[in-house]
């Protein structure tokens, strides 16, 4: 694998919970001297697997680390399929780096990133789908995101992948049947079962496609961006949408200079929420970056709520912003001191008018809009590897319409399904594997 | 009698006869021993060549200075090119022959071989040499020595042939077994299993009545297999097709528990590509007829071959299945069919070079390897033969990538993953098919042949003329543009052409509705340099010029992605390396070390080997050993 200065092959050691003051901490230590080393530190000669046992620590020197309960695994039967030894130590930093130390001082060497979920792929126990729902599931803020992620851990992504390349594989062993027994005189795939067959796959890989925008706006969470002119009450409805004086709120506009961001739960997504610099022509060079970088945050935002203060009612400059930021919608702000314009919606912060019903449109937005069913692609690779397949799908169609012969369809179609199998790992090359890996956490 | 030669090849059939002529042409001192010298290149099951996958692998074997494609051209009758509307990736000129003429014409090409010695006996045992094998023992006691054996046998070791409830031992019909060869080989400590094949009733050809079936015809123009033919000689003749009925099958189930197959007299697993009658009517249980190809045997030959229907079922049984098929009422059954089973070795134990791993010169090539078929054979036999050369040469192993030709991927696949059944070419079986087309088989392989000595002057020629033709031809049409100026859409308009803008006549050629015949006729007068290119090329070359014009962008995407894969093959496992490496579970270990891939590549290739585990092998391939800093647990 061409992950730098991994092996899959030696021993390593990591915390698997964080390094802070806690009842319990975990370490693990994976590969063919972790049975070894375990029986160093505890002076025990026998484990049985997968039955805790309560034992005490040693430092080779003779000090007494911890005491501490371990569970061993044996390979295959375990996470990574390699020998695993969890040990579950009282839960002090110092402590844990300690123990880790003698671990490594025992012949161990610290983990990389991701590298314990990294063998359990390589091993076979899981595939990639779920090693990258297992990273995102750590990292996930939300019961919400947490079920999808889950869903896609238990491999309903996976299984769905599998069916679909299940289908194409088997168009394809009958098309080939058909080139190497054609003189055989039986009927192995004629054209229209195989475009039925292509047409279905392609039907159900854009299906997974679409999940993408979803799958990664609930997955790794939304932003949202607070827009307006100067003094239109940005920052205090960020404030009251996180309860506290997050922003400075002034009466003089452009106050708010650079990006302020906070994270709330939306219709069960984690949603940064952006205050940003009122937009304005202004001559103050930090002011004027401050508005380049609100108007970058909002084209790149999931949504955008533009505020109009409605005493002003909207201006010819408001109009030129919103024509930038077509996915804006428009809020009327200090209702308390003007009625928003007819038909339209607005709020009064002061008053605390129109917050609870703004808060309740955007949780109904965000569940219609961007909350993925378990079973969506998730990520950029997943992306990458269902439209790879699609492109082949589509690439067969085209063969078959304008007259190529089945052994070009057959090109189309195994490249098709080999960008299918990158997706789970049923076809893994080292790239995939680099990529993956580096994403992911030490000790997971 | 001279006894000492440089290579012993054991069996005269198309292994054996590749093998002998590869190795006399090489310069070695060649003794072929074979039972029967009348019985050198003798078709011993259906009279045809070639075929889909396998016509490409007689195409190779030409490209290499072999002879089966030579002798084919002398004894075709019947020559096609099978799934023509296909593409030419998988297309597979195929050729019926006279079988007598076959056997012939294999014994003059190599008579013509001063340096090989024919041989008349049957080999009881190899001369084993400690680890190695320096000759055979003759079952009248005498010794031939030589420093490579290359053993060819067939179905011939330990053969048992089937006919109904009786068995009799032998290797082909009125042939004796080698019967004690196996003992050898076990010896050596060789796993040997056990394979059947099977073989159709011949029929008198006078007894049946060609008009209640279907014509089958050959090509207008029959397509030699050999560079070296000009044109086919012997007369071209009509095979027919018939198909088997309700009756039949009612026939063959109600027999089942008589045929040695059903019966559990025989219990060696036969070819699933090729199965019998019995099998057919078995396995595909709702198919309500099956076809049947009516096949000469010969220009001259009182018989006819019915392939697609071998069958071991007693005599009785067989004849009333044949008069069941139209136009077999009153047939005649000249020659019973019959199942063989024989032993084989699990070519799991040859180096990628047909070595026997571990014995110095010993080398197995053809069906005792497991495969079926005459062309797996010859291809073996020719890859085998070589690689002794070789060895007798002090030179270099050789092998063929699996992107460079059918042999490779074979060799590859029985080195690799070894066979439980008769393996069969297939073009499936090639991951980059489109680079294995037999338009461009002299490109990819004539020049291996010739730095090994071993292709002929005048092969070596006609190969240089063809390439350059066809270069010239394809460069031609890609430097040529044409532009929808008045003159050219007045030149191309008779001929139902259109052009609407700029484009080279290979572009213009990847449209589908355009025949490059009309192209040329319409550009004669522009363009004379191309169109003359063009006519200089023979219509196996044209197709071939026009069909990498045509799919470029594909061939050109295999070409990359081969080129990709081939980097694990290139990285190479010493022999010397043990692959007891940490980190690596037993049962991979254990595949490791009975496989001992040669690359990397072939190790990912394996059954079993985890991605982990090749992992592992690369590392340690590109470091150096691992060193552990303790001992394990």
């Amino acid at each position: 694998m061409s992950v730098a200065g991994r092996r899959p092959d030696d021993t390593i050691v990591a915390a698997a919970t964080p390094l802070a003051r806690s009842a319990l901490a975990v370490i693990r230590i994976d590969g063919p001297d972790s049975a070894r080393i375990l029986q160093t530190l505890t002076r025990t000669t026998s484990f049985t697997p997968r039955l805790a046992v309560h034992v005490e620590l040693w430092k080779e020197d003779g000090a007494m680390l911890d005491d501490v309960v371990v569970t061993p695994f044996f390979g295959p039967s375990s996470f990574t399929g390699n020998d695993l030894m969890e040990l579950t130590l009282h839960g002090n930093p110092a402590l844990v780096q300690r123990a880790i130390r003698e671990i490594v001082s025992l012949g161990a060497r610290h983990a990389e990133q991701g590298e314990f979920s990294e063998r359990a792929v390589l091993n076979g126990k899981i595939d990639l789908v779920q090693a990258e729902a297992i990273s995102e599931l750590i990292n996930s803020r939300t019961a919400l995101q947490a079920q999808l992620l889950l869903g896609n851990l238990q491999g309903v992504l996976s299984r769905r992948a599998a069916s679909v390349r299940r289908s194409m594989l088997d168009a394809i062993v009958r098309l080939e049947a058909s080139l190497d027994f054609s003189e055989e005189g039986y009927d192995f795939i004629d054209r229209v079962e195989l475009e039925r067959v292509i047409g279905g796959a392609i039907a159900e890989v854009e299906a997974m496609s679409r999940t993408y925008q979803r799958g990664a706006a609930t997955s790794s969470g939304l932003a949202a961006v607070i827009l307006g002119r100067p003094n239109a009450g940005k920052s205090s409805l960020l404030n009251r949408l996180v309860g506290s004086d997050r922003a400075i709120v002034t009466s003089v506009a452009g106050t708010t200079r650079d990006i302020i961001r906070e994270t709330l739960e939306i219709g069960g997504l984690p949603v940064t929420v952006a205050d940003t610099a009122g937009l304005r022509e202004s001559e103050d060079p930090v002011e004027g970056i401050g508005i380049e970088r609100a108007r970058a945050a909002a084209r790149s935002a999931d949504l955008v709520l533009y505020l109009v203060d409605a005493q002003i009612g909207l201006t010819e400059a408001d109009r030129l912003e919103l024509g930038r930021f077509t996915h804006a919608q428009v809020i009327f702000t200090k209702t308390d001191l003007a009625p928003a314009p007819a038909g339209e919606f607005g709020i009064s912060v002061t008053e605390d008018k129109g917050v609870d019903e703004l808060l309740r449109r955007l949780d109904e937005q965000v569940r219609d809009q961007f909350v993925a069913a378990p079973g969506s692609v998730i990520n950029d690779r997943q992306h990458l590897a269902v439209e790879g397949c699609l492109e082949g799908l589509r690439e067969a169609t085209r063969s078959i319409a304008e007259g190529y012969e089945e052994q070009i369809v057959l090109v189309d179609l195994h490249r098709a399904a080999r960008a299918l199998g990158t997706l789970t790992g049923a076809i893994l090359t080292d790239e995939i594997l680099a990529e993956i890996f580096s994403k992911f956490c030490i000790g997971k | 009698m001279e006894s000492r030669f440089d290579v012993i090849i054991v069996g005269g059939g198309h292994a054996g006869a590749e093998a002998a002529r590869v190795c006399a042409r090489g310069g070695a001192r060649v003794a072929l021993v074979t039972m029967q010298a009348e019985a050198i290149g003798r078709m011993s099951c259906n009279p045809a060549i070639g075929g889909l996958a396998k016509g490409n692998l007689v195409k190779e074997i030409d490209a290499l200075g072999g002879l089966m494609g030579e002798a084919t051209d002398r004894a075709g009758i019947q020559f096609k090119i099978l799934n023509r509307s296909r593409g030419p990736a998988v297309q597979g000129p195929r050729a019926q022959c006279d079988r007598d003429l076959y056997a012939l014409a294999v014994q003059d090409i190599l008579r013509l071989e001063p340096l090989i010695k024919v041989v008349e006996g049957v080999v009881a045992a190899l001369l084993l040499r400690g680890p190695a094998v320096g000759g055979v023992i003759l079952a009248d006691g005498s010794h031939l020595t030589a420093a490579a054996t290359i053993i060819t046998t067939g179905t011939f070791l330990r053969a048992l042939m089937h006919s109904g409830e009786s068995k009799t031992a032998g290797g082909r019909f009125g042939e004796p077994s080698a019967a004690t060869l196996s003992d050898s080989l076990r010896e050596l400590g060789l796993r040997l299993g056990r394979l059947k094949t099977g073989t159709p009733p011949r029929i008198q050809k006078d007894s049946v009545d060609f008009s209640k079936m279907e014509e089958a015809r050959g090509d207008q123009e029959p397509r030699p297999f050999s560079i070296l033919t000009d044109r086919i000689e012997l007369p071209q003749v009509l095979c027919h097709v018939t198909y088997t009925s309700p009756v039949a099958h009612d026939l063959i189930r109600a027999n089942l528990h008589r045929a040695p197959m059903y019966s559990g007299q025989i219990e060696a697993t036969g070819p699933r590509y090729c199965p019998s009658i019995e099998d057919k009517v078995v396995r595909f249980a709702d198919k309500e007829r099956h076809q049947i190809f009516v096949e000469p045997e010969g220009l001259e030959h009182p018989w006819l071959y019915l392939n697609g229907i071998s069958t071991s079922l007693p005599a009785d049984v067989q004849d009333a299945v044949v008069q069941s098929l139209p136009g077999f009422e009153q047939a005649v059954i000249a020659r019973y069919g019959y199942a063989v089973e024989y032993d084989f070795v699990n070519p799991q134990q040859l180096e990628p070079t047909l070595r026997v791993k571990d014995v110095e010169g010993l080398y197995l090539a053809g069906q005792i390897n497991g495969t079926s078929g005459y062309e797996e054979a010859a291809a073996q036999g020719l890859m085998a033969g070589i690689n002794a050369l070789q060895q007798i040469r002090g030179g270099a192993p050789v092998t063929i990538r699996r992107d460079q030709g059918y042999s490779g991927v074979m060799i590859d696949d029985l080195v690799t993953l070894g066979t439980e059944e008769p393996y069969r070419m297939f073009t499936s079986r090639a991951e980059h098919r489109l680079l294995l087309g037999c338009d461009s088989v002299y490109e990819r392989l004539t020049q291996i042949g010739v730095s090994l000595g071993i292709v002929d002057e005048e092969r070596r020629r006609r190969v240089e003329q063809r390439v350059d033709r066809m270069d010239r031809a394809r460069s031609l049409a890609q430097t040529t543009t044409l532009t929808p100026d008045q003159r050219t859409l007045t030149a191309l308009a008779p001929f139902g052409v259109s052009l609407h803008e700029k484009a080279s006549v290979a572009r213009l050629l990847q449209r589908h509705d355009l025949s490059v015949e009309v192209l040329m006729d319409a550009l004669s007068n522009e363009h004379s340099g191309l169109t003359e290119a063009f006519r200089s090329l023979r219509s196996e070359e044209l197709e071939g010029v026009v069909s990498q014009l045509r799919y470029a962008g594909y061939v050109d995407r295999q070409r990359r992605e081969a080129d990709r894969s081939a980097e694990d093959d290139l990285l190479s496992i010493p022999r010397a390396m043990g692959f007891a490496l940490p980190g690596l579970s037993t049962e991979v270990v254990e595949k490791l070390c009975s496989i001992r891939p040669a690359s990397l590549g072939q190790a990912a290739r394996i059954p079993g080997v985890t991605p982990a585990a090749i992992s592992i092998l690369r590392m340690h391939l590109r470091r150096g050993p691992i060193t552990l800093k303790a001992a394990t647990a």
